[in-house]
């Protein structure tokens, strides 16, 4: 009896034992398979991206097997989840020591952010002591990278936000792009007493399209050191009424969208206006491929109408490159660098411009064969932009950041007011310097 | 040989304690630390804090906002999960439906086995206001009034990620008491029949008191659950929308914690729920007096 119990007892503390090992194994692989380069073995690299989505998930598995291809020994381990849960993973996964050889970033605070966990690696040699290289990308793009004089990231696609309207619609009554608010808003009107219930629309569900709503509408009102200062952590007060206004300008706005924008996403209310059920939608040049999909919509665009009462840029682009990154811990560094260089080569550039449809930071990708109706003269727009702003969540603290995006929902769905929602914002940025550094 | 005896039964039990210590107590205490202490899970800094997460804590408007939220849930959930899991059950195990209860049975219980995830996708169809099921049933019977944009209005959104959750978990609940009522002695029915006792009297004097202790059981499963709810809120309103008319305050801790970077607040966050959901859990065992017999 007894000899059976002291049997099972040394049978489970074994098992616990394997249990143990098998949760340390899990953390040592990595830098284990890091040791790839001798030969015979196979050396992989983790690229991780924010891309599961068609048709960027094709490319980015065309890439991972073309790699393998020209590479012989080498292993992409592959994994991508979308948007939203990209940016609370990324974050997790740098802070850890689980952080991927190669991963995806958005420009800006969000790169920045991840920088000051000292895991991402200071690319400022790649770009040195390849001139030739350097001199294919965009080079006013490399500026949402840079921190401290050092770049840390490798641009890749390219965007800006604009308004997109039915040119058909507009045509039919005689319409005209607006170019100053008071404008833009006589049109709504016109639109709204023509039989168009919502003149535009946006999917409010999504906080982050609410976010590039406010991002530009504060650059226009705002003079650019005002701003600066407000959008810097620990010094930003939001004290100007200018920002109160902005706010008052959206609830405006907001209410031509229609009592359904809060319980709708981006994608649905985007498919709307390809649809030709909605005249007018704030989209980004990223979204011009899925445009292209409706061959009889005919489209065109004009940049945020100004406030009379702007101090901003009335000529400035909202939008911010997205680039890859690349791990400080990594064991492959000459790889992980041949890698990122392979995504941007001219050759995977012109075809992602061509299987996409969206612009990427390698000049001459995008020719008019390969590319949707509108994208050089996006090109153009953006490389001789006056001034180019990031996204909200990308310009400022993400706490900060979400007391905008979320009271600016909350002022759509008309349960909280201006006045309410910029004291919120206040507050979050009066924490900064007490809850960070 | 009489002592080693005595330290088999200490080994058998030696792994689940040392489980539960690494993974349930200890990450408890820490986070007790945590909570003092200024975390960004970034760049890997802490400083202490103080007093200063608990101060925010009770100065933060939508903490307040978040447990009305909680409480909305647990209140919802006790009248239908409990409430209405009962009268499902005692009506399945009637004499008349034994024939097609199984089949209701199954019926009620799937959604239980469904991922959240998945019911969280297709309600967010069912809720869409131009297209989704619902408003398209309320348009198509007359009620255009009753439309509304379920999720993205203020006034009803908390209302309709709550009505998800009752229609998967009302099954489980109904399934525990269904094993509960079938263990009640047949002969007590029997003799309230012959004393002429009707349907209603008998749920009410017999069904009622003998399962007693699965009211608790169940009572004590959706109030924790109600205040620990997460899912629901985080995929249907995108994490408590509009603005935070339905965030939860778990939603509430993980938004502070993965997306503001703030996780020393966040584990001032959790505290407070572990602090509720053990007050509720003791109330509820000394009211009920489990184990003590009828």
């Amino acid at each position: 009896m007894y000899r059976m119990g002291r049997r099972l007892g040394l049978l489970m503390l074994a098992g616990l034992l394997v249990v143990m090992t098998a949760c340390n194994s899990n953390n040592s692989t990595p830098s284990a398979n890091g040791n790839g380069d001798a030969k015979g073995k196979t050396t992989t690299l983790k690229f991780f991206h924010r891309w599961p989505n068609e048709p960027r998930n094709s490319y980015f598995n065309y890439i991972k097997e073309e790699f393998e291809k020209q590479n012989p020994g080498v292993k992409i381990e592959m994994e991508s989840v979308l948007n939203d849960s990209y940016k609370e993973k990324i974050k997790v996964l740098v802070s850890s020591g689980e952080i991927p050889d190669v991963f995806s970033s958005w420009s800006d605070s969000f790169a920045e952010s991840l920088v000051s966990s000292g895991r991402v690696e200071d690319l400022t040699s790649m770009y040195k002591s390849d001139p030739n290289w350097t001199k294919t990308l965009v080079q006013n793009q490399m500026k949402s990278f840079t921190f401290d004089d050092k770049i840390y990231g490798v641009p890749f696609t390219m965007d800006g936000k604009v308004f997109f309207y039915n040119k058909k619609i507009f045509n039919k009554l005689g319409l005209e792009k607006p170019k100053t608010w008071d404008e833009f808003i006589a049109l709504l009107d016109k639109l709204k007493a023509s039989g168009y219930d919502t003149p535009i629309i946006e999917g409010l569900q999504d906080s982050w399209a609410v976010g590039h709503y406010l991002g530009t509408m504060n650059q226009r009102m705002m003079s650019p050191e005002v701003l600066a200062t407000d959008y810097a952590g620990g010094t930003g007060k939001f004290t100007d009424p200018g920002y109160l206004q902005v706010l008052k300008y959206w609830q405006k706005l907001s209410s031509y969208m229609g009592p359904n924008a809060t319980s709708v996403n981006h994608e649905a209310t985007r498919n709307m206006f390809i649809a030709g059920k909605v005249p007018i939608h704030y989209l980004q040049f990223a979204e011009l491929g899925y445009l292209k999909d409706k061959p009889d919509l005919e489209f065109d665009y004009f940049n945020f109408p100004q406030f009379s009462e702007g101090k901003g840029n009335a000529e400035g682009l909202t939008g911010a490159p997205e680039g890859f990154m690349i791990s400080k811990e990594t064991a492959n560094k000459a790889l992980a660098e041949k890698f990122v260089k392979f995504i941007v080569s001219p050759e995977n550039a012109a075809k992602f411009q061509h299987d996409v449809g969206s612009m990427t930071t390698v000049i001459g990708a995008a020719t008019k064969e390969n590319s949707p109706p509108g994208t050089l003269e996006a090109i153009k727009l953006i490389q001789n932009a006056a001034e180019t702003t990031p996204w909200l969540d990308n310009a400022m603290d993400a706490s900060v950041a979400d007391a905008y995006m979320r009271g600016g929902q909350a002022i759509a769905a008309g349960i909280e007011t201006p006045e309410n929602v910029i004291k919120e914002v206040q507050d979050a940025a009066a924490k900064l310097p007490a809850v960070k550094k | 040989m009489r002592t080693r005896r005595t330290i088999a039964p200490y080994l058998f039990v030696l792994p689940c304690v040392l489980m539960l210590a690494v993974f349930v107590y200890m990450p408890l205490i820490q986070n007790f630390f945590y909570s003092f202490q200024n975390v960004s899970l970034l760049s890997g800094k802490s400083s202490f804090a103080g007093f200063d997460n608990y101060r925010t804590l009770f100065s933060d408007p939508v903490v307040g906002k978040a447990l009305i939220n909680n409480v909305k849930y647990a209140v919802i959930s006790l009248i239908f999960q409990v409430g209405f899991g009962l009268v499902l059950a005692a009506i399945l195990e009637e004499e008349f439906l034994r024939k097609v209860s199984t089949v209701f049975r199954t019926i009620f219980f799937i959604p239980v086995i469904i991922s959240i995830t998945v019911i969280c996708l297709l309600f967010s169809f069912v809720y869409d206001p131009t297209e989704g099921l619902l408003n398209m049933f309320l348009h198509s019977v007359g009620l255009d009034a009753w439309a509304k944009p379920w999720l993205g209005s203020g006034d009803t959104a908390i209302y309709a990620v709550i009505a998800v959750s009752q229609w998967q978990s009302i099954g489980y609940c109904m399934m525990l008491f269904i094993v509960a009522i079938q263990k009640i002695p047949r002969d007590l029915y029997e003799a309230a029949k012959i004393d002429g006792a009707g349907r209603v009297k008998i749920f009410f004097s017999i069904t009622l008191p003998q399962v007693k202790e699965m009211i608790f059981v169940n009572s004590l499963l959706t109030i924790t659950g109600a205040f620990m709810v997460f899912n629901e809120p985080f995929i249907l309103t995108k994490g408590g929308g509009p603005g935070t008319s339905s965030i939860t305050i778990a939603v509430l801790m993980y938004q502070n914690g993965f997306v503001k970077d703030s996780m020393g607040y966040a584990a001032t966050i959790s505290l407070l729920i572990f602090v509720i959901t053990a007050v509720l859990a003791l109330i509820q065992t000394l009211s009920f007096r489990t184990g003590k017999g009828d």
